[in-house]
């Protein structure tokens, strides 16, 4: 004797299988008996609240949700340069002074020797040039260099002052064609 | 937590979804609020107490944000939660026995229309069944909840669950056998 599958009593029990299209049940009791016990259990089973917590989990729920999600969202700013792998930071230095350099070329020449580029760009020549509140590139290597360690920066391979500027120094003539131009549509497409 | 743009909540699913992948503000937190009911409840039913359920609702909305470029809109957003929610409980249960509900758990069930002492006897009956079902093996209660509480078909829950239909079937079955063993002598 070939009893019902539980895919069938399951079928049955819930409706979507009539009991007519299987025979088999008005001849066995076994069979008939899972059917009832399946049936009892639906019942049982359904109907079954979870208990309602108070008014004010739904908020709190809410509110550690969003304080996880914001500490996963990524923050990255300047400050946060040295987090960045450090053989990009050679390069990171490197632009901002050919920024400088694009920007400001007409005006004056960056300041070379072992002076910082921050301090080189503090210097009275710039001083009203950084001054400027609506030039976004100016602010731009003006944070850049603000935020930057430059302990650190030796530390990752910048050796001695004027390190950024040798960086910049030591690419190709034509790299130095193709990064000047990049910076230019850069700073372009950027309204400075 | 309420939405900084009041214009998310004309959004549909998918656009909110998007909204969220854009950074629009208050986007995901009104994912959170539409599904938190529906999320905590399928947790809880996973382990039977209110703080467990509170930490892995949690979890499963930080698993959501972080996921939500896979969500690709071929499931409802609420089905592809429950998908997050069933493997965070799943990984949970896995590691840990659940504790049965507290009184104090037992007493928020609303059921203000009835006498006390029939309150009193569904209150009872309803976490007999609770702490029943959050013994079963994990793949027959979450196959158990999923059928009963959140409206899935047997296909939906093979598709969360892995596995062909008339598996999802069997389980539901076998679970529904070992809860009545679970019940032993108890009568609904
Ligand atoms: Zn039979």
């Amino acid at each position: 004797m070939n009893h019902l599958k539980p895919e069938e009593i399951v079928d049955i029990a819930e409706g979507t299988r009539g009991e007519a299209s299987a025979p088999h049940l008005s001849t066995c009791d076994i069979c008939r008996a899972q059917l009832r016990e399946m049936r009892a259990m639906l019942s049982t089973v359904s109907n079954v609240d979870v208990p309602e917590p108070s008014p004010l989990f739904w908020g709190q729920l809410s509110t550690r949700v969003h304080g996880a999600v914001a500490a996963e969202r990524p923050r990255r700013s300047w400050a946060d340069l040295w987090t960045w792998p450090r053989a990009l930071v050679p390069a990171a230095v490197g632009i901002a002074v050919i920024v400088a350099a694009v920007i400001l070329g007409s005006r004056a020449p960056i300041q070379p020797g072992p002076a910082a580029p921050a301090a080189a760009f503090n210097a009275g020549n710039n001083a009203d040039a950084l001054d400027a509140p609506d030039d976004p590139s100016l602010n731009f290597v003006a944070d850049l260099t603000a935020n930057l360690d430059w302990d650190a920066a030796s530390e990752a391979g910048l050796t001695g002052g004027g390190s950024a500027e040798h960086a910049v120094t030591h690419l190709k003539d034509a790299e130095l064609r193709e990064l000047a131009r990049l910076i230019k549509e850069e700073v372009a497409r950027s309204g400075a | 937590m309420t939405p900084a743009d009041p214009a998310l909540a004309d959004l549909d699913e998918a656009a909110l979804v998007e909204a969220c992948l854009a950074g629009r503000p208050g986007a995901f937190d009104l994912i959170v609020e539409r599904h938190r009911r529906s999320v905590y409840q399928l947790c809880y039913r996973f382990v039977a107490n209110h703080e467990d359920a509170s930490d892995l609702s949690q979890d499963v909305f930080l698993r959501a944000f972080r996921g939500l470029k896979s969500f690709r809109g071929h499931a409802s957003l609420s089905t592809w939660l429950y998908r997050i929610g069933v493997n965070v409980c799943l990984n949970r249960v896995s590691v840990k026995t659940p504790p049965s509900e507290s009184i104090e758990e037992q007493q928020f069930v609303d059921v203000c229309a009835q006498s006390p002492a029939d309150r009193l006897l569904q209150e009872e009956r309803g976490a007999r069944v609770r702490a029943a079902i959050a013994q079963l093996p994990p793949k027959q209660r979450a196959t158990l909840i999923l059928r009963m509480y959140h409206e899935m078909s047997h296909q939906e829950i093979a598709d969360v669950l892995g596995g062909s239909v008339g598996a999802v079937k069997a389980n539901f079955f076998h679970a529904m056998g070992n809860l009545k063993k679970l019940l032993g002598g108890f009568e609904p």
